[in-house]
């Protein structure tokens, strides 16, 4: 289990990033939601070890994270928001560096676990061209096979998702969703709530520095069910509905507003019906409350 | 008809190549290569013991088609080849031809801003020797200081060949989209324009020697008897140069126009180049989709056809990270890694050959006096020369090998690794260790095998052994040391290379002005002969250069930090 205590961290230019970060986190897929700027990616970068915090714990079982860094990178995968790689290499070349960097010594191995993770990737065709020609998704792949090797206890994913096109995404949800390993604490970061009900047993959401709720999807949407309400009216309409309830959002159709509304006391108004909640209504009542 | 606005849009376009140059090493290493020339010209060049003045006219005329022919063609390969094929390269070219840019604003903004960049690399020889007018030497001559002259045999005699040179070389690589083929031009040419010059020029009747020499090296040649009358020789141009400048420009027109009618914007069909690019365009740059289609893509995805797609087991591994082997493993395997990517690095394809050419020049093509063996006087006078590019290279490579991984953006990759500072800093040291023996190894065998093509055996490997293994390896070995600690506290490529050059110029100056000591002159400079590398006092000398890099080393380890930003 990994357990994050009054995480703090304020950065030399004065933003204050993490603002007392608690988390218990069992084994399995964990999302961790959140609008940009939040401090998702000072969170990963300060559990991957790449980033002192000010004050605060982590510990992964007895590992205490913060202190025992080395110790905490030979169980560790971490794939960050934004990486590169050395684009002369090919894949095959740069998946075997990473091996031996994590200690996998035996050449015939190491060549069985770098097929595994390229086929695994669906890469195997790609295994000698070089990195320099590959594609964001395949990158992104490339990547996840990288944080795969040697079986980590703690995966980090900083936003693996952004920017992929619908297969590459549906493809690596998959590929997190097989690899997470009973005792695997798998740490997803995003800010797409699709991933977070695709993939996680339970989320958090993060705003401005501070953990706003965490919970699972099925808790989170029961919390709202017979309370999210919508409705497509006049857009001078909009403005009068505030006093009747917090407005999730609006999206323009034509010259009417669709819009969906938290509403704790029944129907705000007409002509608004009673609608199934999703994991995104939560998000945005929890990111936008006061 | 040229508007303001499309002034300002090609202004804008030429600008730009400027910053970007101004980020490169290239620029900065043809600089300092440009002004270490001029120096050698100066101090040791010609006019030292002739009685030639180092500003007058005759030698500087004298001076500049030699300089132009002997350095330059390869850095206008090198700036010259690349400047529409980065944009190819990195994607960016459809954000450019969306806007309202002309091809001719396009092409020559880039053609012009990436030759104002060669020719600022190319006048730091005329600079140097423009400020050297004003520093002393024995045996140099210096009459009263001048500008003028400086200017004006710069844009004749060098600015106006390499223009026609320039023009080539970009319109070679625009077209072809390939660099590697400029690069190859690049070397082709001292073999084509040699062949050029004895096959066709020399048995051609005057003035047609001179009209058609693109670097004017067949200039009509003074003979001035008197020194006093060289010193006072105004140099002026004949009509059968200023013809031969003419037909240079024209042919740069000519040049330029057939790229502006053969150059197109489309993509191509096959891939652009891709060798060494540093894409580092990263994932979450690139969005296709909106948001909100995105997410409902995805969610209607059919995830049993794309659970197909994976679902092979990742095989367990053992792991080993402790002891000394897996350090050793690591380093090993960090190693190669670092080495195989200076290998790729595009410069290196001009600076070796270059390195490897002035290295053997004098022994190759001049008679060097053997006082004891033809393999010592050999094996000195290469190494000599050689010091002086082992240092731009380990100044540069190791610059350039320290902050990869930052450029590239591999950093929060491999520090989440388990591997020591230790590997990450030696594989990086090392390599550049790697590099600069090697470049020993080959210049040392093409100096053998000069020596046995000329006669001059017999050839003694221990001498050889001796000078490099005493006076250049050590140097180099401790040269690295220092720009990995340098690196690590600065943080910065670019003030390592400022702080490296600002040193290294003060300290040359230290010692050529006869204040030499080996306690800051770790490489020797001027400060060994052949019979001093075997007693005791050298292996003082050799020890405390080692100390100095394990110290610096020691300091780089203690400062490291794998801090994220």
């Amino acid at each position: 289990m990994l357990v994050i205590r009054d995480l703090m961290k304020t950065y030399a230019s004065g933003v204050q990033a993490l603002k007392g970060i608690s988390l218990q986190i069992q084994p399995g897929m964990f999302g961790l939601l959140g609008p940009n700027g939040a401090g998702k990616t000072t969170l990963m970068k300060i559990l991957a070890t790449l980033l002192q915090p000010d004050s605060g714990t982590a510990e992964l079982d007895d590992l205490n994270l913060i202190k025992a860094r080395a110790e905490t990178r030979k169980k560790l995968g971490y794939l960050p928001q934004d990486f590169g790689l050395y684009p002369t290499l090919t894949a095959a070349q740069m998946l075997d560096y990473f091996a031996k960097l994590k200690g996998v010594t035996g050449k015939k191995e190491r060549r069985s676990l770098v097929d595994a993770l390229l086929e695994r990737v669906n890469l195997s065709a790609e295994r000698n061209r070089r990195l320099g020609g590959f594609s964001g998704g395949m990158r992104q792949r490339v990547g996840i096979a990288q944080a795969l090797i040697g079986n980590p206890q703690l995966l980090i994913v900083d936003e693996p998702t952004a920017g992929l096109d619908p297969e590459e995404r549906a493809r690596l949800h998959n590929l997190l969703a097989e690899t997470t390993r009973e005792n695997t604490v798998v740490l997803l970061s995003t800010h797409i709530v699709s991933d977070v009900s695709n993939l996680c047993s339970h989320f958090a959401v993060i705003r401005r520095g501070e953990i706003v709720t965490a919970t699972s999807p099925e808790t989170a949407l029961a919390g709202l069910e017979g309370r999210i309400w919508e409705a497509t009216l006049p857009r001078e309409q909009v403005d009068g509905l505030k006093a009747s309830g917090q407005i999730i959002s609006t999206q323009m159709a034509g010259r009417h507003t669709r819009i969906r509304m938290l509403s704790k006391n029944g129907k705000p108004a007409e002509p608004f019906v009673a609608v199934t909640a999703t994991l995104e209504d939560h998000y945005f009542i929890v990111v936008n409350q006061v | 008809m040229v508007t303001i606005n499309s002034l300002r849009t090609f202004s804008a376009i030429a600008y730009n190549e400027l910053l970007l140059n101004s980020k490169r090493v290239a620029p900065y290493v043809m600089f300092i290569m440009c002004g270490g020339n001029a120096l050698l010209w100066w101090g040791w060049g010609p006019a030292t013991g002739r009685g030639w003045a180092t500003n007058s006219d005759f030698f500087i005329a004298g001076v500049l088609p030699v300089y132009s022919f002997m350095t330059l063609p390869l850095f206008t390969a090198l700036m010259m080849a690349d400047p529409v094929i980065k944009d190819f390269r990195t994607g960016i070219d459809p954000l450019i031809f969306s806007k309202p840019v002309s091809r001719a604003q396009y092409l020559l903004g880039k053609f012009c801003g990436n030759y104002f960049t060669l020719m600022c690399g190319q006048s730091a020889f005329v600079l140097t020797l423009f400020v050297l007018q004003w520093v002393s030497k024995q045996g140099v001559i210096v009459q009263e200081a001048k500008f003028f002259p400086y200017l004006k045999h710069f844009l004749f005699f060098v600015v106006i060949s390499h223009l026609v040179l320039g023009a080539f070389y970009f319109t070679v690589g625009t077209l072809t989209r390939n660099a590697k083929i400029v690069y190859g031009l690049g070397v082709a040419f001292y073999p084509v324009y040699i062949t050029y010059q004895v096959v066709l020029l020399k048995s051609l009747p005057s003035p047609w020697p001179t009209i058609l020499d693109p670097l004017l090296m067949n200039r009509r040649n003074l003979h001035p008897t008197s020194v006093d009358v060289i010193n006072r020789l105004v140099v002026v141009y004949d009509a059968n140069e200023i013809i031969n400048r003419v037909v240079m420009i024209l042919l740069t027109t000519i040049c330029l126009a057939i790229l502006y009618k053969r150059f197109t914007t489309t993509e191509r069909s096959g891939t652009v180049e891709k060798f060494s690019v540093l894409n580092l365009s990263t994932a979450a740059e690139r969005v296709y989709y909106h948001e909100s289609l995105q997410a409902t893509l995805v969610d209607e995805f059919d995830y049993k056809a794309a659970r197909m797609l994976t679902g092979v087991a990742v095989p367990e591994v053992v792991r080993v990270n402790k002891g000394i082997r897996a350090g050793t493993d690591k380093l090993i395997a960090a190693l190669g890694v670092e080495f195989s990517l200076l290998r790729a690095e595009r410069s290196l394809v001009v600076v070796m050959p270059l390195a490897i050419f002035f290295s053997v020049l004098e022994v190759g093509f001049y008679n060097i006096p053997a006082a004891g063996s033809h393999s010592v006087a050999y094996a000195t006078n290469t190494a000599k020369l050689l010091l002086l590019f082992l240092i731009g290279i380990v100044v540069f490579y190791t610059g350039e090998a320290m902050h990869r991984d930052r450029e590239v953006k591999i950093e929060p990759v491999i520090w989440s690794m388990p591997v020591p500072n230790s590997v990450l800093l030696l594989s990086k040291f090392l390599a550049t260790v790697v590099l600069t023996f090697s470049l020993m190894v080959v210049v040392g065998l093409i100096a053998i095998l000069i020596q046995l093509v000329r006669g001059h055996t017999s050839v003694e490997f221990s001498a050889y052994l001796t000078v490099y293994g005493v006076v250049l390896m050590p140097g180099t070995v401790c040269l690295a040391a220092v720009i990995v600690a340098a690196s690590v506290l600065l943080r910065n490529k670019y003030l390592v290379y400022v702080g490296a050059v600002g040193t290294g110029a003060g300290l040359f100056y230290l010692y050529n002005a006869g204040y030499n000591h080996w306690l800051y002159n770790p490489l020797l400079y001027n400060l060994w002969r052949y019979e001093d590398l075997t007693g005791e006092r050298i292996l003082a000398y050799r020890l405390y250069c080692f100390i100095l890099a394990a110290a610096c080393l020691a300091v780089a380890h203690i400062l490291f930090e794998r801090r994220s930003r």
